[in-house]
């Protein structure tokens, strides 16, 4: 895999981790909480090189 | 367990579930082999890494299939799927490899050029995912790609892509896209690196002719119809004049705009001595005005919105109840690519390229596509490739 | 009977195909429409967001499809899912252009080069609005993201502007329009681009039908908006008005991480096959990691990237919710019955309604509407004997207006987050009304008479 293609992958990786956090710090909007599992359907599938 | 968390787990399970599903699915998409069973005039196979070795171990490297008559000739090369969502070019070129016999010259055959393209889907735009065709012996089923390569193969895209070598500006996506990336380079982008393998099959084994296999919109001007340069131009009319006389279809001939660069039938001339020749046949399944993109559509090409838009004289082709069925845009290919075979080699005769055994128009539109396809698990198990 | 024939009777029947009914057709995609319409209409009125109810829009659809097998109902997920991957890289644009922008303002880089400007040009209006809309003009031009332009500079644009006394209402508005403005700038207009790529059209000879509309659209929404000082103020009270700047800031901490990041644009431009594809995420991230390195104080990247994510999240949903609306639609039909009505409507009829259609698509489906509408209309259009370079640079001014409509509204809401307006969205958008019909009326000229315009694009040439 090309060097630039891995650096995609670790931002994805980390944008992953932000969502992740800022998931488990929500406490009170469900609507949120539905809303970063969203964002990250797209993010995950790409890194497990689903999609 | 508080509250927040019942609600956080169970939106997860939903969710993992759907998303585990459709991963599946498209995970499977993506691996999914086709079998092609190498016919009679099959002599030997290539990679497409052989000519560029950066392919070698990606997914957009590709099986490439030597027919070479007893006697010496011309080549022509045949790719397919250069745009895997006009699957018609795919179904001729396997025509062509399970049935023909090369009596004199070399043809070459790429079933799928685009192989990252073909294990792609193309989001927003609800395709299915694979199709299938009738055979004697069941149905065959294949892959529905996209016309640009996967990501997964091919990331990140630039903000514009700046054509090679001349620097034209074009749409970022079309870095992925193998008929915007001609003529190539051997170190560039993974899709320029698919389309100089190609120039160098051209190249190295002094082809003569060369097409590219399409499918067009019909509501878009460049569709059913030859696009050739300047110096194709002249047997791209012969054969057009000669099928529409013989066997009584319609396809005109575009001239290849100087202009505009990137595509197959502009670079492979103006970079090699190959004369290319560009095939379109229309797909009604690609056109935006249409109901749901079903499989059903894709085959038949029937539509009740581009029907009405015939009638206004808004299509480029004619269109009516009877839709453009499959079978009659594999049949065009199969019989202009013999024709401008034959064309040529009336003209060169020390480099003719004679093959038999490959029906033309009016026997797949009678027969079916399917019937030239042969059962992959009855066949030589090493004749038998996957890709 | 051959095989063909055969296949085609074993396809179970879909009530829809009777064939030359184009009504049972009409009839089946619209209640599948309808259906999203009211599921919309519902989430919407059970006070769920935006966001939730296109989702639900989507769903709905997608399930009201699935009984007359568009899509099959084992296929719905999967069409939900890759869906969501359409605009995934603008995800990453987005995301990453903001937190680069989040560690220099959190450095104080903003404050300091709005002191900078006020302190030169306070008493040079029209120079300073004029060098403020070239500012959020050029990042939009660049990558071709109006979005790109609000993330990357609306902060200090918008201080500027604020400072130069224009309310903070019309701040926004400037901001908006001249951001839209910058997408469809050249040398990257993204519509432009897309509507090239589908219609086989090259994407050459767009720089002066472009940038002239543009240039003139944006200095008169400058000084329409921007003209009448409304809140005097002294330039003394201003600067003491203004946050302090940590001590050690100097303009080459501010200057460095977005000369890195537009040099990394530009060296890709100048030596395109010299250099590796880089893309835009990965040079805001290379940006970023500059501006960490230079910041005059310490900043934690952590705790911005995750806050930026947090603000951002109703933009990120609505790109993943916007993919699977538009794949769902296509799969039902209902994206081709739109497409269908717009280009079967008589010419005249369809001029006038360009100025609604267009920004409507782009609302609902963003860069998707130019594939679903543009393509089939330049095709049209080009076949009538309009010059479709014209036609395609006179449609995408059309286009980035409808980035402030809602559902999705993805540049009005960011320039209202960025100008931190405090009303409603609605008393935003109204600020904008002059120049949004100046441009409509402009885009929609350039269409009616792209071959008399076709000047431009041979000097551009």
């Amino acid at each position: 895999m090309p060097f630039i293609m891995i650096l995609y992958y670790i931002i994805c990786v980390y944008l992953i981790s932000m969502v992740v956090w800022n998931f488990i710090r929500e406490k009170k909007n469900p609507e949120y909480f539905f809303h970063y599992l969203l964002v990250l359907i797209p993010l995950i599938l790409r890194v497990l090189r689903v999609k | 367990m508080s509250r927040e968390w019942m609600i956080k787990i169970v939106l997860i399970v939903l969710l993992a579930a759907g998303t585990t599903l459709a991963g599946i699915q498209l995970f499977r998409q993506r691996h999914f082999d086709v079998p092609m069973v190498a016919g009679p005039g099959v002599t030997r196979t290539a990679k497409l890494s052989d000519y560029s070795p950066g392919l070698k171990g990606t997914m957009a490297d590709t099986t490439v299939f030597f027919l070479e008559g007893n006697e010496e000739g011309g080549k022509a090369l045949i790719m397919a799927n250069t745009h895997s969502n006009e699957p018609a070019s795919l179904l001729a070129a396997l025509i062509f490899l399970e049935n023909a016999v090369v009596e004199k010259g070399t043809l070459i055959i790429i079933p799928q050029f685009n192989n990252s393209g073909g294990r792609n889907t193309r989001p927003g735009d609800g395709y299915p995912l694979y199709f299938e065709i009738p055979t004697d012996w069941g149905s065959k089923k294949f892959r529905l790609g996209n016309r640009d390569a996967s990501p997964l193969d091919q990331w990140p895209d630039p903000d514009v892509y700046i054509h090679y070598p001349d620097k034209q500006l074009l749409s970022f996506i079309d870095v992925r896209n193998t008929n915007r990336t001609w003529p190539g380079r051997a170190d560039g982008p993974l899709m320029e690196q698919v389309t100089f393998g190609a120039m160098e099959i051209m190249r190295q084994e002094n082809v003569d002719i060369a097409f590219d296999i399409h499918g067009a919109e019909t509501m878009f001007p460049v569709t059913n119809c030859i696009v050739a340069p300047e110096k194709s131009a002249r047997m791209a009319t012969m054969a057009s004049l000669t099928v529409k006389a013989r066997e009584g279809f319609d396809n005109h001939v575009e001239p290849s705009p100087s202009g505009f660069r990137g595509l197959s039938h502009r670079e492979i001339g103006d970079y090699s001595d190959t004369l290319p020749f560009l095939l379109e046949a229309p797909i009604p399944f690609l056109d935006q005005p249409t109901g749901p993109k079903t499989e059903k559509f894709l085959l038949d090409g029937k539509d009740p919105f581009l029907l009405k838009l015939a009638k206004a004289k808004m299509l480029f082709v004619p269109y009516d109840e009877s839709g453009w069925p499959m079978d009659k845009r594999v049949g065009q290919h199969c019989s202009v690519v013999l024709e401008i075979m034959r064309q040529y080699s009336r003209k060169k005769p020390e480099r003719a390229i004679e093959v038999s055994h490959v029906p033309r128009y009016a026997q797949v539109v009678q027969n079916g596509t399917g019937s030239y396809y042969h059962d992959p698990s009855k066949a030589d198990p090493d004749k038998v490739f996957l890709n | 009977m051959n095989v063909s024939e055969k296949r085609f009777l074993d396809y179970p029947e879909i009530q829809y195909v009777k064939w030359g009914q184009v009504e049972n057709m009409y009839a089946q995609i619209g209640i599948i429409a309808f259906v999203m319409v009211i599921a919309y209409t519902v989430a919407k009125w059970k006070k769920l967001s935006v966001e939730t109810s296109m989702f639900a829009a989507a769903l709905a659809g997608g399930i009201a499809g699935a009984f007359v097998k568009t899509p099959p109902i084992g296929q719905l997920a999967r069409h939900m899912v890759e869906g969501a991957f359409t605009y995934l890289d603008v995800m990453l644009v987005f995301s990453t252009a903001t937190i680069f922008m989040a560690v220099i303002s959190e450095f104080g880089g903003v404050d300091y080069v709005v002191r900078g400007t006020i302190k030169t040009f306070y008493n040079k209006r029209i120079l300073a609005l004029l060098i403020l809309m070239f500012i959020i003009l050029i990042p939009g031009a660049l990558t071709g993201a109006g979005s790109v332009s609000v993330l990357v500079v609306g902060a200090p644009t918008v201080m500027a502007l604020r400072y130069l006394g224009i309310p903070e209402k019309k701040v926004a508005a400037i901001l908006f329009i001249v951001a839209g403005l910058s997408a469809a700038a050249p040398p990257v207009n993204i519509w432009a681009m897309m509507l090239c790529a589908g219609t086989a059209i090259p994407y050459v000879g767009f720089e002066l039908p472009l940038a002239v509309p543009v240039l003139l659209l944006g200095t008169f929404t400058m000084l329409f908006l921007g003209w009448k000082r409304e809140e005097k103020k002294e330039l003394a009270d201003i600067l003491n008005q203004m946050p302090e700047v940590p001590k050690k800031m100097s303009w080459w901490r501010i200057a460095l991480p977005f000369f890195v990041f537009f040099g990394l644009v530009a060296a890709v431009r100048i030596w395109p096959f010299s250099l590796p594809i880089i893309g835009l995420p990965l040079q805001f991230m290379v940006a970023t990691l500059a501006a960490f390195l230079v910041s005059p104080k310490k900043v934690n990247l952590l705790v911005i990237s995750r806050d930026t994510i947090k603000r951002l999240l109703p933009l990120l949903t609505t790109i993943v919710v916007v993919g699977m609306l538009q794949q769902v639609m296509t799969a039902t039909g209902v994206r081709g019955l739109i497409s269908f009505a717009v280009i079967s409507t008589p010419l005249v009829l369809l001029f006038i309604s360009l100025a609604i259609i267009i920004p409507f698509s782009e609302g609902v489906l963003t860069y998707g509407a130019a594939a679903i509408i543009g393509i089939p209309l330049i095709w049209f259009l080009d076949s009538i004997g309009f010059h479709a370079t014209v036609a395609i640079a006179g449609l995408t001014l059309l286009w980035p207006l409808g980035d402030g409509l809602p559902p999705t509204a993805l540049i009005g809401r960011l320039s209202v987050m960025v100008s931190e307006h405090k009303g409603s969205y609605w008393s935003f958008l109204k600020n904008t009304w002059v120049p949004w019909i100046v441009i409509t009326i402009t885009g929609i000229l350039m269409v009616v008479f792209s071959s008399k315009l076709e000047f431009l694009v041979r000097w551009s040439m």
